[in-house]
């Protein structure tokens, strides 16, 4: 046992720290996010052409074949660079889904599509309970399905070839659609968003007729497809706060080292090196919990161990970067409330963050539900 | 990175499990699921008794060079081994200070001579050794220490005289490592000493200290024409504060890991009692426990990705820092769970360990090095920030 990165694994954030630094400056990030549609496209093809979006994926699909941990390795610097590209959506969200269906030819296809790149999907994931995203109705249509409905805030939708959709049929069950993006009688309806290097929008259904084919899958496949999928993507998500964590402390660091008051710098007065120090605790903490729960999905585990580990990386994640976020601005003073100094751009990050594939007192509440109420069969899984 | 458990640890953990059953039993049995010094009821002598049952079945020195009679095992495995040791209701360890603290500065600081005569009764369960580091005057301030060394001329040995405080279990010790100023006109860290020093003779007296624990794991030392032989310095005279600061990293790194295994077993007794007195119905509770079962986990993460770098000052520090707030914040999360039982103290054996629980983790963030005092040493050598 031991989680600390490997030569392979530390040659992967060295070069994806280089690469970045030199490809999604905030500069260009600024740029991206204020004036274009917030998709760095220029970025997305240097990144794809690396081989990142099917870093986790098996070689079979088009992937590099890799696990968990190097697919967060590399959300964590996309987030500390708040790269502006669909990762999340597509590689993360909508690939942990498709990847952990069971397998056939169209959802390998996809994979495929998502590894290369060549394709970006958009997942209406909202909740890790597809209860919770069964927004719409699909009624059986001769052969093949009539959606009705709205999905709101899809992560990434405006910017997608495909959307993955879930719906309910009148008996309830659920299922999951693949639908074009230019399909007729689709919506979106771009959402402005609080952060603007991450889009959204609201997607509505009106009498849409999908051929048989298009849904990918339904029932009892599905349902346990959406949590597993929902507790990887989680992790991953938890990687890209943590990065903003790591982000805030370093810009703070910097600031607090040039700005002089009652002649000297700021960084020297123990009032703020405390505040840094505990941005370093949380942040270490965090990475220590991203690692140990990306390492530990790789091994396949139970469905309640997984969603034990994601609930943990998620919370000491989400404290990271909500935390440093805010003392970043707080540590940059009346330069941290303006627009032109950067901490704002992770304040929003970190705020978006914390609420996507749901907050974490949801997270807490399965933890304790299965360790006080449900046979106790988290307190196995507990160092 | 490999977070489960290799072939050979599963091993290994079998076999420390079949050792506690063959032999946490008879007289020991008394033993079983016993807290540490200060705990109610604990029986010291047999306590000691145990340490060496336990080095004879060679469960001392577990990380230690197999040079100097330990087994040289990966973190993994002693992990596995605390982990275990807990499990099977392993009572909490005598000789801590000696066996983490001081084994490992004499390896790096000590002469070979030294290292002979006292790395074996740390091993065998036999030598118990107190830190004599803080004084009235020097706490946080450690460099600020006024207990001062000489060398009689006459007798060739050291002669201390001073006072030391907070020292831990020097009641039950025999030794004691003793930092003091061995050049009269030095000031801060230079002209210290680290002296080796016998505890049980007529220049130390020795008053406990009653803690809000009720018991006294805490002693006054004081010195009064103490002796020890000339050649009982660990380190050169003068440079004795690089040596107490490799001890210190020491203490604040991976010698806690053991002291981290029994966590779970709070963490157990707080979740057993919130399923039986009904504070898990409660939604904040609920929240709360929940995150300090997560937060156990990322703790052990935690030790397993630094474990590369047992004596990293920064490293220690952040770890020192997490443990050591996560504890207290269960010791209060301890008391709300019990609720207004908590407001009498009973002979009950569960609400007594989470009264302890709750007090004794007060001192957590304070000895140590406080977290005042980690936070500084996180700024100024993590982070880089300016004194």
């Amino acid at each position: 046992m031991d989680l600390a990165l490997n030569d392979e694994q530390q040659l992967i954030v060295d070069s994806a720290v280089a690469f970045l630094d030199k490809s999604s400056t905030l500069t260009q990030v600024r740029s991206t996010s204020e004036t274009g549609d917030g998709f760095d496209r220029a970025l997305w093809q240097e990144v794809a052409a690396m081989g990142w979006c099917g870093v986790h994926l098996p070689e079979a699909a088009g992937g590099l074949g890799l696990g968990l941990v190097e697919l967060a390795l590399l959300q964590e610097q996309l987030g500390r660079h708040l790269a502006c590209i669909p990762f999340l959506d597509s590689v993360v969200l909508a690939a942990s889904l498709l990847r952990t269906l069971p397998g056939n030819e169209q959802t390998q296809a996809l994979l495929g599509s998502i590894a290369n790149g060549e394709r970006v999907l958009a997942l209406a994931m909202g909740h890790p309970d597809v209860d919770q995203c069964l927004t719409a109705r699909a009624n059986a249509n001769g052969a093949g399905w009539v959606l009705q409905g709205h999905w709101p805030g899809v992560g990434s939708a405006q910017l997608a070839d495909a959307l993955l959709l879930p719906a309910r049929t009148a008996l309830g069950e659920c299922l999951l659609f693949l639908v074009p993006a230019d399909a007729p009688s689709l919506s979106l309806e771009p959402l402005q968003a609080l952060d603007a290097t991450r889009r959204a929008a609201d997607v509505r259904a009106t009498d849409l007729q999908l051929p048989a084919t298009a849904c990918l899958a339904r029932g009892p496949d599905l349902a346990q497809a959406w949590q597993r999928a929902s507790c990887l993507a989680a992790i991953a998500l938890a990687a890209e706060q943590m990065g903003v964590a790591q982000a805030c402390l370093d810009l703070t660091l910097a600031y607090t080292a040039q700005r002089q008051q009652f002649g000297k710098a700021i960084a020297s007065f123990q009032a703020v090196k405390h505040r840094c120090a505990q941005m370093l605790v949380v942040l270490e903490q965090a990475r220590s919990a991203v690692y140990g729960a990306a390492a530990m999905a790789d091994t396949d585990p139970t469905t309640a161990v997984l969603l034990f580990h994601a609930a943990q990386a998620r919370m000491e994640a989400t404290q990271a970067a909500l935390f440093c976020s805010r003392e970043a601005i707080q540590l940059h003073g009346g330069m941290g409330f303006t627009w032109e100094f950067d901490p704002h751009l992770f304040l929003r990050r970190a705020q978006l963050s914390s609420q996507r594939l749901a907050p974490v007192s949801w997270w807490c509440e399965q933890v304790a539900a299965q360790l006080l109420d449900e046979n106790h069969a988290l307190a196995e899984c507990l160092p | 990175m490999n977070v489960q458990e290799t072939p050979a640890e599963q091993q290994f953990r079998a076999e420390v499990r079949a050792w506690m059953a063959a032999h946490l039993c008879g007289d020991f049995e008394s033993l079983r699921g016993a807290g540490g010094l200060g705990a109610p009821g604990y029986d010291a002598a047999l306590a000691k008794r145990w340490e060496q049952q336990m080095a004879a079945g060679r469960w001392t020195g577990l990380g230690w060079p197999q040079a100097h009679g330990g087994r040289d095992l990966p973190l993994g495995q002693q992990i596995v081994f605390h982990e275990e040791y807990v499990r099977c209701g392993g009572p909490g360890r005598l000789g801590h200070i000696g066996e983490t603290l001081l084994a490992p500065t004499l390896m790096a600081h000590g002469t070979p001579e030294q290292q002979q005569r006292f790395l074996p009764g740390i091993l065998a369960g036999t030598t118990y050794w107190a830190q004599g580091y803080s004084e009235p005057g020097a706490g946080s301030d450690l460099a600020a220490v006024r207990t001062r060394a000489r060398l009689d001329p006459v007798s060739g040995e050291w002669i201390v005289d001073g006072q030391k405080v907070w020292t831990s279990w020097a009641h039950e010790s025999d030794w004691i490592f003793v930092l003091a100023r061995c050049e009269p006109d030095s000031t801060r860290h230079k002209g210290l000493v680290l002296l080796l020093m016998p505890l049980r003779q007529s220049g130390v007296t020795l008053r406990p200290i009653k803690q809000i624990t009720g018991g006294s794991e805490f002693n006054e030392v004081f010195f009064d024409g103490a002796r020890t032989e000339g050649s009982l310095h660990l380190g050169a005279p003068g440079q004795g504060w690089a040596v107490a600061m490799y001890l210190l990293a020491c203490e604040r790194g991976a010698s806690t890991l053991g002291q981290q295994a029994h966590f779970r077993a709070e963490l157990d007794s707080v979740l057993a009692l919130a399923r039986a007195n009904g504070a898990a119905r409660d939604p904040l509770l609920r929240q709360r426990i929940a995150q300090a079962a997560l937060g156990l986990q990322t703790l052990r993460d935690h030790a397993l990705r630094v474990s590369g770098a047992p004596t990293d000052v920064r490293a220690a520090s952040i770890a020192k820092y997490a443990w050591s707030n996560w504890r207290r914040n269960l010791g209060e999360l301890a008391m709300d769970v019990l609720g207004s039982a908590a407001e009498s103290v009973s002979a009950d054996p569960l609400r007594q360990s989470l009264h302890q629980l709750w007090l004794s983790s007060r001192a957590d963030t304070i000895y140590a090095g406080t977290n005042e005092i980690q936070l500084n040493v996180m700024a100024e050598r993590a982070l880089g920030m300016p004194r």
